[in-house]
């Protein structure tokens, strides 16, 4: 016998409440770990995404509080690609459209002579040539979800585009796209001639410095400001909402699971004072009384981890296939994500052993023992 | 040392024997002064001693013991161990991990634990590796007349045989001060016996210094000290031969 099958049994002598425990802190250490990597899927999609396109530059209004909310002139697609070390650069205006059947799917507007059309890896049907109208392009998810193959209909902002082809694009953001000239999404939602960014490819863009150099010619243009894939996000407003709001939200969550910790080795301390006085009677330190309830705390803590990481692992399984979802982010709970989640799960919960087990070495041994 | 032995009459306490435990002016109020349960009490108990301590109920005789091995403590005066006085709470845990065992009128055994591990219990705290600590608190179970049924759960022992349990894990640490609260108290007048037998014999194996609060008469006689209490105080403190009765008594009051 030790301290470890010590609290095993204990644990085993009330299943239901501590299997109610462990279900507990699995739900929350599980929902934090969802929340977190949702959040950080959906940075990371919007990221990938970009990346996918294989631009070098992307240009948007300079102080625009998110990548939907910031509007540039046409004309000054034209400026920029006049700027020295520009090799081409396409406007594209971005909206969520809504389809007609309640659901609304992000939709890319790109001129007819851009060649961001070129670069579709189309799995069928073909891209819009120069003048074609009211033709889409559907990422192969988007296509699932909305139940539309080559030839259907599709509804945008209450018109109607027929679909010519479906890409087959890697990043699930891509993959929920859909592509349609850029004069007919600039006409449904409202927005003659302008863009929400411009995708720009430089020369030289692996020199830093010949980056740097164009970035700050581009920016002098004025009212518009410059970012790699990588920093696109950086200063969108709504994904540093959406991220602190999950944060606050996990934080909450593993909090709720040290309060499962507290309440149960609070009330199993409570119930145990008889036995905690019999610890101290035979000769037991407080420092060893408080370890044997902590341990019996971390053994509800570990399970519970190892129940909540499972969830999270089947949230990853499970939202991608949900339509809404899936189309706009891949859920992925890494090492990365799962430790400092788990980290802290672990550091709440000794903090929830810890309170009881001080208030258990506390009592006199004599009193702990007149207890039932 | 020998030379010293007081042998009169059956008296087998040795008369210069250290002083093991002592309390000086020891009080212990409870309730913020509503109840005294003792009361500037002196009490000095040798190595060897078999000391009964008896009294009504409410004396202080509890209060006493509780306050012998630490789990309670004085509201005023010193408990001094073989001449130092124990201030510390960590001296106190020391002393009951290694030189003083504890029998309770309750048992207090931990239901869930076994024989076996119930004794095993005394020997976490030693830093002792796992099998040896199995295979001593084997030995001792053995010792109190449990060594057939270590594995069974304390629960499904009789009532003497969970103070047998009690006993053998009093003993375990081979304390030098064995302190037992009514030790026979829950029990029938059989059990009691074999229970109180176990205790005597113990002690003459072992040399160990026996202090023991009691109701029962006949087992206060088997000890050669009796303190009596009454209303927290020591009226009587009277040595016994195991033979002839008093020689001799000192009252404290």
């Amino acid at each position: 016998m030790n301290l470890v099958s010590l609290a095993f049994r204990n644990l085993k002598r009330r299943p239901i409440r501590a299997c109610l425990s462990v279900l507990g802190i699995g739900l929350a250490v599980g929902s934090a770990l969802a929340l977190v990597a949702l959040s950080h899927g959906i940075a990371q999609s919007a990221r990938d995404g970009m990346g996918e396109l294989g631009d070098d530059l992307v240009v948007m209004q300079k102080g625009a509080s998110d990548i939907f909310g910031g509007f540039i002139p046409e004309k000054t697609i034209e400026r920029i690609a006049a700027v020295d070390g520009v090799v081409r650069v396409s406007g594209e205006l971005v909206a969520f459209a809504p389809t007609g059947s309640g659901n609304s799917v992000l939709t890319l507007g790109w001129p007819d002579a851009s060649y961001l059309w070129r670069k579709v890896p189309l799995r069928e049907g073909r891209v819009a040539v120069a003048g074609e109208r009211h033709v889409a392009v559907l990422g192969d998810t988007a296509a699932a979800s909305l139940g539309k193959k080559l030839g259907d209909e599709l509804d945008l902002f209450g018109e109607a585009f027929r679909v010519i082809g479906v890409a087959r694009y890697t990043t699930a953001i891509n993959r929920g796209l859909v592509l349609v000239p850029l004069v007919d999404l600039q006409e449904a939602s409202y927005r003659p001639r302008q863009v929400t960014m411009a995708h720009v490819t430089v020369e030289h863009a692996d020199a830093r410095l010949e980056l740097a150099r164009v970035r700050e010619e581009i920016e002098d243009l004025g009212n518009i400001v410059t970012a790699t894939a990588d920093e696109v996000l950086d200063h969108d407003r709504n994904f540093a909402l959406l991220e602190a709001v999950s944060f606050a939200v996990a934080v909450i969550a593993v909090a709720i699971s040290a309060l499962n910790v507290l309440a149960a080795l609070a009330m199993a301390t409570q119930e145990r004072t008889r036995e905690i006085g019999i610890f101290a009677a035979v000769g037991w330190s407080n420092g060893r009384i408080m370890k044997s309830i902590v341990i019996e705390g971390m053994m509800m803590c570990i399970i519970g981890c190892a129940l909540g990481v499972l969830l999270s692992v089947a949230a990853a399984y499970a939202f991608p296939r949900v339509p809404t979802i899936g189309n706009l982010v891949s859920l992925n709970p890494s090492i990365g994500l799962v430790a400092p989640v788990i980290g802290a799960a672990f550091a709440l919960c000794v903090v929830g052993a810890l309170l009881p087990a001080w208030r258990a070495v506390r009592m006199i041994p004599a009193e702990a023992l007149r207890r039932m | 040392m020998m030379d010293a032995i007081d042998r009169g009459a059956g008296f087998n306490r040795p008369s210069g024997a250290r002083s093991l435990i002592a309390l000086r002016g020891v009080s212990r109020i409870h309730d913020g002064g509503a109840i005294a349960a003792l009361k500037n009490v002196d009490l000095q108990i040798r190595e060897g001693d078999c000391v009964a301590v008896v009294g009504a109920s409410g004396s202080g005789k509890s209060s006493l013991i509780n306050i012998l091995c630490g789990i309670d403590y004085p509201t005023s005066g010193h408990v001094i161990w073989e001449g130092r006085p124990i201030r510390k709470k960590r001296d106190w845990v020391w002393l009951r991990r290694l030189r003083i065992g504890i029998v309770f009128q309750e048992f207090n055994l931990i239901p869930t634990l076994t024989a076996l591990e119930n004794v095993e219990l005394a020997l976490l705290g030693r830093g002792m590796p796992a099998k040896h600590r199995y295979t001593r608190a084997g030995m001792v179970l053995g010792r109190v007349g449990l060594d057939h049924r270590p594995h069974h759960l304390v629960t499904r022992l009789s009532g003497g045989e969970r103070q047998r349990v009690a006993i053998a894990r009093a003993i375990v640490n081979e304390p030098k001060l064995l302190l037992a609260d009514e030790p026979t108290g829950n029990l029938d007048s059989a059990s009691a016996a074999r229970v109180a037998d176990l205790l005597f014999d113990l002690r003459e194996m072992t040399g160990m210094t026996l202090v023991l609060v009691t109701h029962d008469d006949a087992l206060a006689t088997r000890c050669t000290r009796q303190v009596r209490l009454r209303d927290g105080s020591i009226v009587e403190d009277t040595l016994r031969t195991l033979t002839s009765g008093t020689i001799g008594s000192r009252s404290r009051i």
